[in-house]
């Protein structure tokens, strides 16, 4: 019973997470090859495009700080949620990346004249699945988020997971248990030789 | 061997080798998440962060778009540092160079028009021993070891694809688990766009 508890949540656990699995292998990938797709686009920088400029006549409380400020600009936009500043005091002009995963946008509001400029990230599969990859939850107070953060740690905990229950079924499969320890000892090995080298 | 009896031995037989790797890749990404709890457990220790190993007058011009790796390759060679590195230019004054191995990083911050250099090592911590680990990759080092290295970072997101793979396929085969399973892909799948829409 005991077994069947773990190969069916070994199995089912996997099939929940496989979004997530797939979208941290692509976009490692893409992080170890980062130097072909800078080639491949001719920068570094994903490049940000002018979406509208327009005169923003919001008020905003006396001595607002610029969090307060981002967070008025974004619900007046319509665009509330993840989100971090830049700048914004003493009069100077903000600026606020919002954190949508296909499409981060960052918009700068210039207290001087009221300008409110709006750009689009351009939308490149490598900086979409980086910034998937690195995101995390808990730091702003967004449910949507701290979910996001919820399955991360969902699949912190299930690798330890299949680690742990892959090792439970191979030691039970008695047939597999000479190859699976050689192939156990020769990642060991090379794991060990790399910890010792560089 | 049937196709079957071929995917199952592979799907094995690859997490046994790729174990230490999807250990490792699992744990390191706790320091990542929970980087205030981590840093709560360090700090107030009375260690300081960097540690001084020299400061000494230097004069490298450092020409606008020039290669910065080749710039701190050669400023690691002028006071005999070698290692895995990686340049990075905050500003026009400033020039800062890591290396780094799995245990230990230096910090050479070249002020380029004080015209000095200063080396600084930093403290061991555990979190930033896994951090490293998990962010280590790409071929831009000179060095065998560090290129297979990436090799094997590849060769972990290939084992991930081939997981899924081979983990639907034998979901698939599995009759009694299908609408369970189903449920769990489709959930997942429709949770995972869910997010993309609208975080």
């Amino acid at each position: 019973m005991f077994s069947k508890i773990v190969r069916r949540t070994h199995m089912y656990l996997a099939l929940f997470l496989a979004p997530w699995i797939l979208m941290y292998a692509l976009s490692t990938m893409a992080m170890n090859h980062r130097h072909f797709f800078q080639e491949y686009y001719g920068d570094s920088k994903t490049p940000f495009h002018l979406e509208s400029e327009t005169t923003y006549n919001g008020i905003f409380p006396d001595n607002a700080k610029p969090n307060t400020i981002a967070q008025q600009i974004l619900l007046d936009l319509n665009m509330d949620g993840t989100h971090y500043v830049r700048g914004g005091r003493n009069g100077k002009p903000i600026t606020i990346w919002r954190e949508a995963p296909l499409w981060m946008k960052r918009i700068t509001y210039t207290p001087d004249n009221n300008n409110l400029r709006i750009e689009r990230q351009e939308s490149r599969m490598p900086t979409i699945l980086e910034e998937l990859h690195r995101r995390k939850g808990f730091e702003q107070d967004y449910l949507l988020a701290d979910l996001w953060g919820v399955i991360v740690d969902l699949v912190i905990a299930a690798m330890v997971f299949w680690v742990l229950s892959g090792l439970w079924m191979w030691w039970e499969l008695k047939i597999t248990r000479q190859w699976g320890g050689w192939f156990m000892i020769a990642g060991a090995l090379l794991f060990a030789l790399f910890i010792a080298t560089i | 061997m049937s196709f079957n009896h071929f995917n199952r031995r592979l799907h094995l037989y690859l997490a046994m080798f790729l174990l230490p790797w999807v250990l490792m890749y699992g744990l390191s990404s706790l320091p990542f998440s929970h980087h205030d709890f981590f840093d709560d457990l360090y700090r107030g220790d009375g260690v300081s962060t960097w540690t001084k190993r020299f400061e000494r007058s230097y004069d490298r011009p450092v020409p606008q778009g020039a290669d910065l790796r080749q710039i701190g390759a050669q400023i690691l060679a002028d006071v005999d540092l070698e290692g895995a590195f990686g340049a990075h230019q905050p500003n026009q004054q400033r020039l800062n160079i890591y290396l780094h191995d799995f245990w230990d990083h230096t910090r050479l911050s070249y002020f380029i028009t004080e015209q000095r250099l200063v080396a600084e090592d930093r403290r061991f911590r555990w979190d930033w021993f896994f951090t490293g680990m998990h962010a280590r990759g790409g071929f831009q080092q000179d060095s065998f070891l560090n290129d297979l290295w990436a090799v094997v970072v590849d060769g972990v997101c290939i084992g991930f694809f081939i997981w899924i793979a081979s983990g639907i396929y034998m979901w698939w085969l599995l009759k009694p688990t299908r609408l369970w399973g189903a449920l769990a892909l489709g959930g997942g799948i429709a949770s995972f766009i869910i997010f993309l829409l609208a975080l």
